[in-house]
């Protein structure tokens, strides 16, 4: 199991969730943040801080953002398990499903 | 008094007589259906999401593992493991799985508690086990608060800590849980991170391959309580200042890395009263430094680096495995009295029926009629 | 002069000497010395030989708690009381016919409790000024026989040097002074041997194996136990014989026992006819640590035995081995309960067999360590936070403790509960023969460990409508027996069956974590239904009413049965009606004690407490129980109780009672059964 992070962070990026991790396992990319479900121990601290409520619990994902467990997963297809945020640097890529998205949330592409 | 020499039987990994698993097992397999229930950001989570996943690769029967556990946050851990378990009683896992270990060669058994549970209402288990080395790994949750009573002093709470219970500070001196188990002569004793997966899980492994009582303190952070109480050691901006690796057979360095040679700025020597102190690496010959021996038999330099550990806020703590070292556990004597007993007995004697009616009827005896 | 034993069955005949034989149906001897004089020892020999011999007996050790009280004082007396007969007895008695006083201190500690008339033999060599000082005496006694103001002018006193007599015969050992002298009570048991015609093989061949490794030792004892018997029938100072003839007792094997090698026994027995191996978890306690001792020489029978670091530890452990599949055992004493209670409860909650046993001993606190005392059962019953039932087993005497630790094992295994076994010092260390048990005729023990899912989940309903088989595919650790209402068994390393228990309140049937109220209430009800069921696999309480008529029912439990039964036989020899019952399942109750206890209109409970028994069954039946209470470390008094019961007949009759000789007038202790 794992948290996943949707749509509505995609051009928001808040971060807060980042610092609240106890396992560092929310990484930076260039459009929204993604967590690596290896590394989540499902811990739920993430999920009541985000301010634009994209954060699920997997089991409790709603159906309309249903790929975005997909999503973070497959952005670490070629990460594998960094081991901490703190440490990486991924802010140049995006999932290309996220890359191919237009402005979201009032942002300017 | 008489002492009998019970000989050294032949020393074997902890989990050599558990059942091999048929096949690959998968973490989804050992969680349980139990919905979590620690708070949000607890660090408990990440050692069962450690435990979950680790527990797989030591391939061993799912229905031969047993957790046991007293009361208090981490307790509730073997409700989340697909495995057999039992959340008993305050302080008391360490007693209950002595019982379980000592009659069943054939479990892995695995005790989870805090620093409450194990230091201050089980503390007298806690050492007895160590002590007599029973085989079974002891995982110390260590938050240095009480949680489930919601935030008094623990045990491991420095000095001075303002509490619901201690409003002007307490006023007991901490209890160093890695001091305690070496001078209670445990075989292994370590001391991990609870964020930190990889050194957890390698601690785990080398801990469930250890015969006799492995002791892991894991520091704990309980968000709610004590946040931050182990940030030193956890951010990676100070980490490498506060964390003393522990390597056997590496000389113990800490600090800024140099590139070339790898050791960090500090490391620990032989000081002149025969303890062990940080000096500046540079400042000394690198064959004086202290290269860490857990297999060291005499437990000495492995306390004397325990003591490098704040007692206060934690800005400098030894991390890895102190003390690994063999000998014989409990257990697996105590089987072998009674394995040796009912052998030559059943061998002279024949079997438990016909040898009952011979010891009732031992003695004097007379009849009537 | 002979001491003048006076009994209905009393004949004189020579010997083969010139020497009177007397026969007597039965007698009291009080072996009485320092705590180091070996009285315990000596009391033990003369008792197998009287057990050898074929008498009903009884016993009573009686120590102080400190190993080596200070020599020669009055709490330093250790005592040792036999009663043999050639009849069935129930007690050690009352009032012993013979003393064996090794000092001063002995003399003076003991004679209160004597007849007149009673025999004293007393070891003169330690009634030194020094001694006489320490035992509070100004005078020595014994310079006053047969003066006008003689202290011991009612009794029979027969002074010999004992000791003085031990040394000179052993000189040839070389021993020193002190080891020689303290072969003294070799010397005073082989003249009381002598004098009641004891076999002397038995103890010859206990010290043979005794002191196999020191002849010297070996020696010196084996000739003092000699020149005892040798100076009985030498002297001239005691001018009869006794003879108790062999007792008709049931036919079979017997052997003497102690309660708590009786219920080591039963352990191992349970083991053996349950198929488990026994886990004792214990830590050392008077005066339940034997019962450690013996166990751990059991390794043979598969008994492995932790002691512990401390009493929790050692129930925790014992708690341990049943969830592993082991019959879990602790013992221990009153103060060890106490520490135990909230383990007894997490085995209550995770319903698991457990033996707990409980020597009692006086309370409260540290108490009365070596003394006997019944004041655990409200411990035992209630002593637990929360609603946490216990079945409760006592034995009634010392070889009871081994059928009773079986039954016990019993209801723990076939009920899945915590069992207290409420056992005490006098049950413990006291002994009468045994009529060994054939192992076949014991119960046999099912554990019925689960083996295989017994819920079928939702999921395999489901499959079961497109065609899948709808079998059980999950365990549900709290889906019980509808006939006993106990859970399953599930041991570690059965696959398919992984569970977890725990002291949080379970969910009826899945056992999970539940803090719902309904289901709170259900499960402290199912609870204590299950331990209720158990009155079911009882049989009929059995009520010794002989002739139908009593109005007095005398109701009691663990070790009163024997003083009770004899104070029943005085009051029925005097020609009254009483009825007697006694309990050995105190949680739950047999199933018709209420309706029993009706039939009576007066109901009489003797205890050796304030009345813990008599508050639970005027709780549980409205039943007037009048209480017999004395708590004093010793077992109840048969004559004494018997002037109760009496007094009790009598407002119940509306007649006057008079127990004459049966009561507490002389001469004490009838406890044969009334002529028929």
């Amino acid at each position: 199991m794992t948290y996943v992070i949707s749509a509505s962070c995609i051009d928001v990026k808040d971060r807060a969730c980042v610092d609240e991790c106890p396992v560092d396992c929310i990484y930076e990319g260039a459009r929204m943040l993604y967590i690596q479900p290896d590394e989540c121990v499902d811990c739920g601290a993430c999920e009541p801080v985000c301010p634009v409520e994209a954060i699920f619990f997997e089991d409790d994902v709603p159906e309309e953002t249903a790929r975005f467990t997909r999503l973070n997963a497959e952005f670490f297809d070629d990460l594998g398990s960094p081991g901490g945020a703190a440490n990486s640097n991924f802010a140049d890529r995006d999932h290309p499903e996220i890359a191919a998205m237009p402005a979201q949330n009032g942002a300017h592409a | 008094m008489t002492t009998i020499d019970l000989g050294t039987p032949s020393l074997r990994s902890g989990t050599e007589s558990v059942p091999a698993a048929d096949g690959p097992q998968t973490g989804k397999e050992f969680t349980s259906d139990q919905e979590v229930r620690w708070c949000p950001g607890c660090g408990d989570y990440a050692v069962l999401k450690a435990v979950q996943s680790f527990l797989p690769g030591l391939g061993l029967r799912r229905e031969n593992i047993v957790f046991v556990s007293g009361i208090g946050c981490s307790s509730r851990f073997p409700y989340y493991l697909d495995t057999y378990g039992m959340h008993s009683i305050h302080g008391r896992a360490p007693s209950i799985a002595t019982g379980i270990a000592t009659a069943r060669e054939d479990l892995s058994v695995w005790v989870v508690t805090g620093d409450g549970d194990a230091l201050s209402i089980g503390g007298n288990h806690l050492i007895h086990a160590l002590r007599r080395n029973v085989n079974m790994t002891i995982l110390l949750f260590n938050n240095r608060i009480y949680g489930l009573t919601k935030g008094q002093y623990s045990p491991t709470s420095e000095v001075g800590k303002v509490t619901k219970s201690t409003p002007m500070g307490s006023l007991d001196h901490p209890f160093n849980p890695v001091s305690l188990a070496l001078g209670a002569e445990g075989s292994f004793v370590a001391r991990t991170i609870d964020s930190d997966r990889k050194h957890l899980t390698a601690v785990l492994e080398a801990a469930a391959a250890h015969r006799g009582t492995s002791f892991v303190e894991i520091y704990q952070n309980c968000p709610i309580f004590n946040d931050n109480a182990f940030d030193a050691i956890k951010d990676s901006e100070t980490k490498e200042h506060a964390i003393i690796p522990l390597v056997h057979g590496e000389p113990i360095t800490f600090g800024t890395r140099d590139e070339t040679t790898g050791l960090g700025d500090k490391a620990l020597a032989r000081s002149a009263g025969g303890g062990v102190e940080v000096v500046d690496t540079a400042a000394m010959p690198v064959e004086d430094l202290l290269v860490h021996d857990a297999h060291n038999e005499d437990p000495s330099t492995a306390f004397a680096i325990s003591r490098l550990t704040d007692s206060g806020y934690l800005n400098r703590s030894p991390i890895g495995i102190f003390r690994q070292v063999q000998r014989p556990t409990y257990d697996d004597l105590a089987r072998a009295q009674v394995n040796d007993a009912k052998t030559k007995a059943t061998q002279a004697e024949g079997n438990d029926t016909d040898r009952l009616t011979q010891l009732l009827n031992a003695g004097d005896t007379w009849n009537v009629g | 002069m002979p001491p003048s034993f006076v009994g209905p069955a009393s004949l004189e005949t020579p010997d083969h000497g010139s020497r009177l034989v007397k026969q007597l149906d039965r007698v009291i001897i009080r072996f009485a010395g320092d705590s180091g004089d070996g009285m315990q020892l000596t009391g033990d020999r003369f008792t197998q030989e009287s057990s050898v011999f074929g008498n009903d007996l009884v016993t009573l050790p009686n120590f102080p708690a400190e190993i080596r009280a200070p020599q020669g004082t009055l709490p330093g007396v250790s005592s040792f009381q036999v009663h043999f007969a050639d009849h069935d007895i129930l007690t050690a008695g009352d009032r012993p016919d013979v003393l064996v006083a090794m000092n001063p201190a002995a003399l003076k500690a003991n004679v209160g409790d004597l007849p007149k008339g009673a025999a004293i033999i007393v070891d003169t060599h330690d009634f030194t000024k020094r001694n006489l000082d320490k035992a509070g005496y100004a005078v020595n006694p014994l310079d006053l026989l047969g003066d006008a103001n003689d202290p011991l002018g009612d009794f029979q006193v027969h002074t010999v040097d004992l000791t003085g007599m031990t040394v000179e015969a052993v000189k040839e050992y070389g021993l020193s002074r002190k080891d020689a002298a303290r072969a003294k009570n070799m010397f005073a048991l082989g003249l009381l041997s002598w004098m009641y015609g004891r076999p002397t093989e038995p103890t010859t061949t206990f010290l043979e194996n005794k002191f196999k490794k020191s002849p010297d030792i070996l020696g010196a004892n084996l000739t003092a136990f000699k020149a005892g018997w040798n100076f009985g029938e030498t002297t001239e100072t005691f001018v009869v014989r006794y003879e108790i003839k062999p007792a008709k007792l049931p036919e079979g094997t017997y052997r003497n026992i102690t309660g708590n090698l009786a219920l080591s026994y039963g352990l191992i027995a349970a083991g053996v006819r349950s198929g488990l191996p026994v886990f004792l978890g214990s830590y050392p306690i008077t005066p339940a640590s034997d019962i450690l001792h013996e166990l751990s020489k059991h390794k043979s029978f598969g008994v492995t035995t932790l002691q512990a670091e401390d009493e929790i530890a050692g129930i925790g452990a014992a708690i341990g081995a049943s969830f592993a599949g082991s019959l879990g055992v602790t013992t221990t004493s009153g103060p060890g309960v106490a520490l135990k209670s909230e383990a007894v409860g997490l085995a209550v909650m995770t319903e698991l067999p457990l033996l707990v046993i409980d020597v009692q001993r006086g309370g409260p606190s540290t108490g009365l360590p070596t003394k006997t005392e019944q004041a655990d059962l409200l411990q035992a019953m209630y002593g637990r936070n929360g609603e946490a039932p216990v079945p409760i087993v006592a034995p009634q005497s010392p070889g009871d403790c081994f059928s009773a630790a079986v039954e016990a094992a019993r209801i723990a295994i076939t009920y899945r509960t915590p069992v207290m076994l409420l056992s005490d010092g006098y049950l413990a260390n006291g002994s009468e023969p045994w009529l060994i048990p054939s192992v076949d005729d014991l119960p046999e023990i099912d554990p019925a460990f689960a083996t295989a899912p017994n819920h079928a989940s939702a999921k395999a309903l489901a499959a079961a409508e497109n065609g899948g088989d709808g079998e059980p595919d999950e365990f549900w650790p709290y889906l019980r027996d509808p006939e006993t209402l106990a859970r399953p068994w599930a041991i570690p390393g059965t696959a398919g069956l992984e569970h977890r228990i725990g002291g949080l309140e379970k969910g009826e049937g899945h056992g999970n974590i539940s803090y719902d109220p309904a289901n709170h209430d259900l499960m402290v009800r199912t609870r204590q239904a299950k331990i209720e069921a158990i009155a079911k696999s009882l049989p009929p309480l059995e009520v010794d009413d002989a002739s139908g008529q009593a109005k007095v029912l005398v109701i009691g439990w663990g070790s009163t049965y024997g003083p009770i039964g004899a104070a029943c036989r005085r009051v029925r020899r005097a020609g009254y009606h009483v009825a007697q019952t006694h309990l050995r399942h105190l949680n739950p109750f047999p199933a018709d004690l209420g309706e029993i206890l009706k039939g009576y209109d007066k109901v009489l409970v003797p205890e050796m407490n304030l009345g813990q028994l008599s508050k639970m069954l005027r709780a549980e039946f409205l039943v007037d129980a009048i209480g017999y209470n004395h708590v004093r470390g010793l077992p109840l008094k048969a004559a004494e109780l018997a002037e109760a019961i009496g007094q009790l007949v009598g407002e119940a009759e509306g007649i006057n009672v008079d127990l004459g000789e049966h009561g507490l007038n002389p001469p004490a202790d009838h406890e044969e059964m009334p002529i028929q």
